[in-house]
C-alpha cells in the first residue's frame, strides 16, 4: 500500500467512481434486476402490452426450460461451439504473435494490417461476406475447392464449422496484438539465451515465453470466453437464425428467438440469468488462476 | 532478430505475407464485389477481378431515404459514446488503481462480472427503462446503454495503463503543490492517453456495429434512425441483391478501418500497457 | 486475501437481485384510449412492397379524399419494412406515445394483436359502413374474433400453381389436374432439365404446404368449444405432410437447398428462371412478371388429390386496424374505411394487383385483368385460414411448422415423429393462450 493511497481521503475514490456507478447502476444493474424478475413471472406479449396482468410463476418458467431436451441440446452446443472458437483463436494468435516476432517490417506491417482489417470489420458485414464467400451458387470458395453447389449452412457441422472461422477471422487480431505485445516486453536477451542453448521453438514458447506471459494469456483466454460464450450477430446472421431447425442455435440467439419471436419474455429471461450464472461461474475459476498466480487485482 | 536463422526467417516472412492475404481476402472481395456490375456477381464464374468497375450498387445504397443523415447519427452516438466512456472509466480506473479503500476488490470484480451480461438479454427492461425516461426515439436510447455496456471493459483495461504510472510521479506533484485534480487531468491523464485510445476502440466498434438496440428503440421517428437500420434493408438474402449487400457493408466498414488505421500504433503499445502490469 | 468471501458477495447480491421479486414489479403498459380528437396528425404504418410506388399513390389519393371531408386532420403515413414489422408493431403497443393510429398487419396475427390488447374494437362502425356488406364472408373472418370485429380486411391474397409454359411445351407435359399428376410432372422437368428445380418446393415455406395438408383431409387445429387442438398429427395430415415432403430431394429440390426456403425463395428461383413450377401467389405476380419468365408461364389453381379438384389454398392477406391507444378513435375509423373502401381496393388491385375484399369488386376485377382468375376460382372452392387462436401468432412465429417439414426433408426425424413434436408444441401454444 503505497503512502499516496493512504493519505487519500475516504471519498475522493468514491467521487471518482460515482459516474461509473451511476450509469452502470441505472442501465446494467437494474436492468440485469428486471431480468431476473421476469423470469419468475408469466410475461409474454399479453402482459407487456397490458392486456392481460402479470402473475407470480416461481420457478415455473425455469421447470419449463430444464423440462425442454432442446434447451439441454442447445446449451451443450453452446458450450462446445464456444469452447472450439476459444481454442482456435488463442491457438491462431498465440502463434501469429509468434511469427510477428521473426520477420522484418514489411510482412510484419503487412499481417498487422490485414488483423486490424479483420479486427475492425462491423460483425454483421463480416458474418455477410463469410456467407457470400461461401455461397452454392456465388461464392468463390466453392468454385476454387470444385465442391458444385454445395451447401455449407445445410449440414450443421459444416455450418457450425463456417460460423467458427468467421469468429476466428474476426477475434484472433485481438489476441494476436496484445500477445505480440507483451512477447515485444520480454527482454531480448532471454530469448537469445534459450536460443542459443539450442532450444527448439516450440521449447522456447513452452518454457520461456508463455511462464512470462501468462498473466496475458489469462486475460486474453478470459475475454475470449466472454465474447465467444455470447456469440450472437454470426449465428444469427450466418445460420439465418439458428439454422434448418434449429440445429445451429446457441444460448443467446435462443434466448432473443424466445423472447422476440414467440414474445415468451419470461423464457427469454430465464435463459439470460443462466448464462449469466454460466458465466459467473467461468469469472470464479479465472479469480482462482489470478490468485495462484499471487496476482492483485 | 538476429538469433533466427536465415532460411527459417524467409519461410516465416513468407508465410506472414501468405496469411496477410489470406486474412485480407474477405474484405478484397466485399470491396470488389461493391464494384463488380450487377451481371458479373451473379454470374457463377466468380473472377477475382473486375473489369469493368460499376458504382450502381453504391447508387442504390446511398439512394435510402436521408442516408446523410443516418451516417451523421451513427457517427455521433459514436463518438458521445466513446469520449463519455473513456471519461468515465478514466475515473473509476484512477479509483480502484491509486486509492485502497473498502469493497475495492469486490466493485473490480462486479465490474468483470458487469461484462459479462449477455446484451441481447436486456433489450426488454431498457425499452421500459427508455420508454419512462421518454428516451424512445431519441439518439439518447442508443447513447446511454452503450455507454454502460463499454464502461465494465473500459475501467478493466485502463488499470494497468493507470497502475503504469509511476507512484514517484504523483509524490512530486503534490510535492510541487500540484492539487488533486490538477494531478489527475493535467500529468495522469496525458500520461494514460494511450491506453484510453486503446478501450475506445472496443467501446466505438460496439456501438458503431449495433442494430439491436437501434431497431428496438427507434421505432417511430426515423430521422433519428442510425446507419446499420439503413442498411438492414438490403441484408435479405432471399433477394440475393448481394451487390447492394456488398456495398452497404463497404460503407459501414470503411468508417471503422480508419478509426483503426489512424489509432493503430497506439492501439498496439496500448494493449501491451495494459496487460504488462 | 480472502477472495472466496469477496467473489460470493457480488454473487450474492446478483442472486438475490432476482429473488426479491416483490419490490417492483416490471411494467405494463396503459394501452386505453384516453381521448377522442377530432383533429391533429393521424400517424399511419403500412408495409412497405416491393416496388411501392404503385401502392403509395393509391394510398396519397385515398388521403386527399379524407382531407377533403377532414380539414383539420394531417396524415403521416409510414412505410413500414415487412421484416421488421412483428418487432415494431409490438413495440408500438409497448409505447402508445410512439404508436400510430392506424397500422397494416397479416391477417393470420389478429388474433395475437387482439389478445395482446393492440386492436380496437371497432364491431358498430363496420356494422354500420355500407359498403362492407359485400365483404366476402371469409375476408371478415379474418378480421374477427369472438364474433367482435377488429379492423376492415384490405385485400385477399391467394396462392396458386405457376407454370413454365416454355418448358411444359418442349416436354409435352400438360398443367397438371391431381396432386399425383404434379408431382410426376415435377419429376419430369428435374429428369429433363437438371439446372431447374420439378416445382421449388420450401422447407420454411409453410402457406405453400399448407394446400397439401388440407386436400389430404387433414386440418392443422381442430376447434371444439373455444379452444383448439392440434391436428398437424392426425393420420390425413401426416399424408399431407408425406406428400408436401417427399418433393425434397435429387429428383425435384434437392433437400440441402431447399429445406432453407420460404416462399419468397421459391417465387424468386422460378422468377429468376430456375424452376418448372412454384406455389406463387397473386401478390407474387408483379415480381415474377419483372423477372426472366415473363411471357413464359401461366397460372392454375393447386390441383386437390382426386383429378379436377382443387386443393384448399390458404387465404391470406392483410387488414387495416385501429389502435386502441389511439387518440384520434373516429378519424382513424374513418381514414380506414377509406382506405379499405371499394375504390381504394379497386385502384389498389391496378395498381399492385392485389385482390379486393369485396366479392363485387373482385368480379369486375377479374373481368380486366385475365390472370387473376386462377386465383379467384381457387378462393371460390374454399380457401381457409389459419386457426383463429391468439396461440397461432406464437405458433408461426416461433417457427413450428417449419421446423417440422426441415426436420423431416433433412432426415433427422421421420413424419410420424416431427408432427407428433409439431403437435405438442402447437398445443403447449394453444393451451398458454387460453
Amino acid at each position: 500500500m503505497s503512502a499516496i493511497a493512504r493519505r487519500g481521503s475516504g471519498w475522493t475514490p468514491w467521487l471518482y467512481l460515482a459516474p461509473a456507478l451511476v450509469v452502470l447502476g441505472g442501465l446494467l444493474v437494474y436492468p440485469v434486476y428486471q431480468l431476473g424478475l421476469i423470469s419468475f413471472l408469466e410475461y409474454t406479449q399479453a402482459q407487456v402490452s397490458g392486456g392481460e396482468p402479470t402473475s407470480f410463476k416461481g420457478l415455473g418458467n425455469y421447470t419449463t426450460l430444464f423440462g425442454d431436451p432442446q434447451f439441454w441440446q442447445v446449451l451443450l452446443a453452446t458450450v462446445v461451439f464456444a469452447a472450439a472458437c476459444v481454442l482456435a483463436t488463442l491457438a491462431l494468435g498465440c502463434a501469429l504473435a509468434v511469427l510477428l516476432t521473426r520477420v522484418r517490417a514489411v510482412p510484419r506491417l503487412a499481417l498487422m494490417m490485414a488483423a486490424l482489417g479483420a479486427w475492425a470489420t462491423p460483425a454483421i458485414t463480416g458474418s455477410t461476406v463469410w456467407v457470400f464467400l461461401f455461397d452454392p451458387d456465388f461464392g468463390p470458395v466453392n468454385k476454387v475447392l470444385g465442391l458444385g453447389d454445395h451447401s455449407w449452412t445445410y449440414g450443421r457441422y459444416s455450418a457450425f464449422a463456417l460460423v467458427l472461422l468467421e469468429v476466428v477471422w474476426c477475434s484472433f487480431p485481438f489476441v494476436m496484438v496484445t500477445v505480440y505485445a507483451g512477447i515485444r516486453a520480454i527482454p531480448a536477451e532471454v530469448l537469445e539465451a534459450a536460443s542459443l542453448d539450442g532450444a527448439s521453438q516450440w521449447r522456447i514458447w513452452r518454457s520461456v515465453m508463455a511462464p512470462m506471459l501468462r498473466p496475458i494469456l489469462v486475460v486474453v483466454t478470459i475475454q475470449s470466453v466472454i465474447w465467444d460464450f455470447k456469440i450472437f450477430t454470426q449465428i444469427y446472421v450466418m445460420t439465418n437464425g439458428g439454422g434448418i431447425a434449429g440445429q445451429n442455435l446457441v444460448l443467446n440467439v435462443y434466448a432473443y428467438q424466445k423472447a422476440f419471436a414467440s414474445s415468451q419474455y419470461s423464457l427469454g429471461s430465464a435463459i439470460g440469468v443462466v448464462m449469466l450464472l454460466i458465466l459467473l461461474a467461468v469469472t470464479l475459476v479465472y479469480l482462482r488462476l489470478l490468485r495462484r498466480q499471487g496476482e492483485e487485482l | 532478430m538476429s538469433f533466427v536463422r536465415r532460411p527459417w526467417r524467409l519461410a516465416a516472412e513468407a508465410s506472414a505475407l501468405l496469411i496477410a492475404l489470406a486474412v485480407a481476402f474477405p474484405l478484397y472481395w466485399m470491396v470488389l464485389s461493391a464494384f463488380k456490375p450487377a451481371g458479373e456477381i451473379q454470374s457463377t464464374e466468380a473472377r477475382p477481378w473486375t473489369l469493368s468497375p460499376s458504382l450502381d450498387s453504391f447508387r442504390r445504397v446511398f439512394e435510402q431515404q436521408e442516408f446523410g443523415r443516418y451516417f451523421l447519427n451513427s457517427l455521433l452516438v459514436a463518438s458521445v459514446v466513446v469520449i463519455a466512456s473513456a471519461l468515465i472509466a478514466f475515473l473509476a480506473a484512477t479509483a480502484v488503481t491509486r486509492f485502497r479503500f473498502k469493497f475495492r476488490t469486490t466493485l473490480l470484480i462486479m465490474f468483470l462480472v458487469a461484462q459479462m451480461v449477455p446484451i441481447e438479454a436486456l433489450t426488454i427492461p431498457l425499452f421500459f427503462l427508455m420508454r419512462d425516461f421518454g428516451q424512445l426515439n431519441t439518439l439518447g436510447s442508443l447513447i446511454l446503454p452503450h455507454i454502460a455496456f463499454s464502461l465494465p471493459f473500459a475501467v478493466w483495461m485502463l488499470r494497468g495503463f493507470v497502475k503504469a504510472v509511476p507512484e514517484a510521479l504523483e509524490e512530486a506533484a503534490y510535492i510541487d503543490g500540484a492539487s488533486r485534480s490538477r494531478f489527475l487531468w493535467q500529468i495522469l491523464f496525458p500520461l494514460v492517453f494511450p491506453g484510453l485510445v486503446a478501450t475506445s476502440v472496443f467501446s466505438f466498434i460496439s456501438t458503431w456495429n449495433d442494430f439491436l438496440f437501434a431497431k428496438s428503440f427507434i421505432i417511430s421517428d426515423t430521422s433519428q434512425s442510425t446507419l446499420p437500420m439503413a442498411l438492414l434493408v438490403f441484408f435479405k438474402p432471399e433477394e440475393n441483391d448481394w451487390g447492394g449487400i456488398m456495398a452497404a457493408s463497404t460503407v459501414m466498414t470503411v468508417p471503422v478501418l480508419v478509426f483503426f488505421v489512424l489509432v493503430q500504433r497506439r492501439l498496439v503499445s496500448g494493449l501491451g500497457g495494459a496487460v504488462k502490469d | 486475501m480472502k477472495f472466496s468471501a469477496r467473489i460470493a458477495a457480488p454473487a450474492a447480491a446478483l442472486v438475490l437481485a432476482g429473488l426479491t421479486a416483490t419490490a417492483c414489479a416490471p411494467q405494463t403498459s396503459d394501452n386505453s384510449a384516453k381521448k377522442d380528437e377530432k383533429s391533429g396528425t393521424l400517424r399511419v404504418w403500412l408495409f412497405q412492397e416491393v416496388g411501392n410506388a404503385p401502392k403509395q399513390k393509391v394510398v396519397d389519393r385515398a388521403v386527399d379524399a379524407f382531407r377533403a371531408q377532414h380539414k383539420d386532420a394531417e396524415v403521416e403515413i409510414e412505410y413500414i419494412p415487412v421484416e421488421t414489422r412483428a418487432q415494431k408493431i409490438k413495440a408500438a403497443f409497448n409505447d402508445p406515445e410512439s404508436a400510430p393510429d392506424l397500422i397494416e398487419y397479416g391477417n393470420t396475427d389478429t388474433a395475437g394483436y387482439v389478445k395482446d390488447g393492440g386492436l380496437a374494437d371497432v364491431t358498430e362502425e363496420f356494422g354500420a359502413w355500407a359498403e362492407a356488406k359485400d365483404t366476402d364472408p371469409a375476408a371478415k373472418q379474418s378480421v374477427s374474433v369472438g364474433g367482435k370485429v377488429y379492423g376492415a380486411p384490405f385485400f385477399v391474397g391467394v396462392r396458386a400453381l405457376y407454370y413454365r409454359t416454355d418448358v411444359f411445351e418442349e416436354l409435352g407435359l400438360k398443367p397438371p389436374k391431381s396432386q399425383a399428376e404434379l408431382v410426376t410432372a415435377a419429376k419430369k422437368i428435374r429428369k429433363a432439365k437438371p439446372e431447374l428445380y420439378g416445382l421449388a418446393v420450401g422447407g420454411a415455406y409453410t402457406y405453400g404446404a399448407m394446400p397439401f395438408i388440407w386436400a389430404n383431409g387433414g386440418e392443422l387445429a381442430e376447434e371444439s368449444g373455444g379452444t383448439y387442438t392440434s391436428a398437424i398429427d392426425s393420420p390425413a395430415a401426416r399424408k399431407g405432410i408425406k406428400a408436401y415432403t417427399s418433393l425434397f430431394g435429387p429428383d425435384n429440390c434437392p433437400a440441402a437447398k431447399c429445406a432453407e426456403m420460404g416462399g419468397n425463395d421459391t417465387v424468386t428461383a422460378f422468377a429468376s428462371g430456375r424452376a418448372g413450377m412454384a406455389i406463387g401467389g397473386d401478390f407474387s405476380h408483379a415480381a415474377v412478371e419483372a423477372g426472366k419468365v415473363k411471357g413464359k408461364y401461366a397460372v392454375v389453381p393447386l390441383p386437390g388429390v382426386k383429378a379436377g379438384e382443387i386443393a384448399p389454398a390458404f387465404a391470406g392477406g392483410n387488414n387495416l386496424g385501429v389502435l386502441k391507444s389511439s387518440s384520434h378513435r373516429t378519424l382513424a375509423v374513418d381514414l380506414m374505411k377509406q382506405l379499405a373502401g371499394k375504390k381504394a381496393q379497386g385502384e389498389l388491385f391496378d395498381a399492385m394487383g392485389f385482390l379486393p375484399t369485396y366479392t363485387d369488386v373482385r368480379e369486375s376485377a377479374a373481368k380486366k385483368e385475365p390472370f387473376v382468375e386462377p386465383f379467384i376460382e381457387t378462393l371460390a372452392a374454399g380457401a381457409k385460414a389459419a386457426p383463429a387462436s391468439p396461440g397461432w401468432a406464437q405458433i408461426d412465429s416461433s417457427l413450428v411448422l417449419p421446423t417440422m417439414f426441415q426436420e423431416i426433408v433433412s432426415g433427422r426425424k421421420d413424419v410420424a415423429a416431427a408432427s407428433g413434436d409439431a403437435a405438442k408444441k402447437m398445443n403447449d401454444a394453444f393451451g398458454a393462450a387460453g
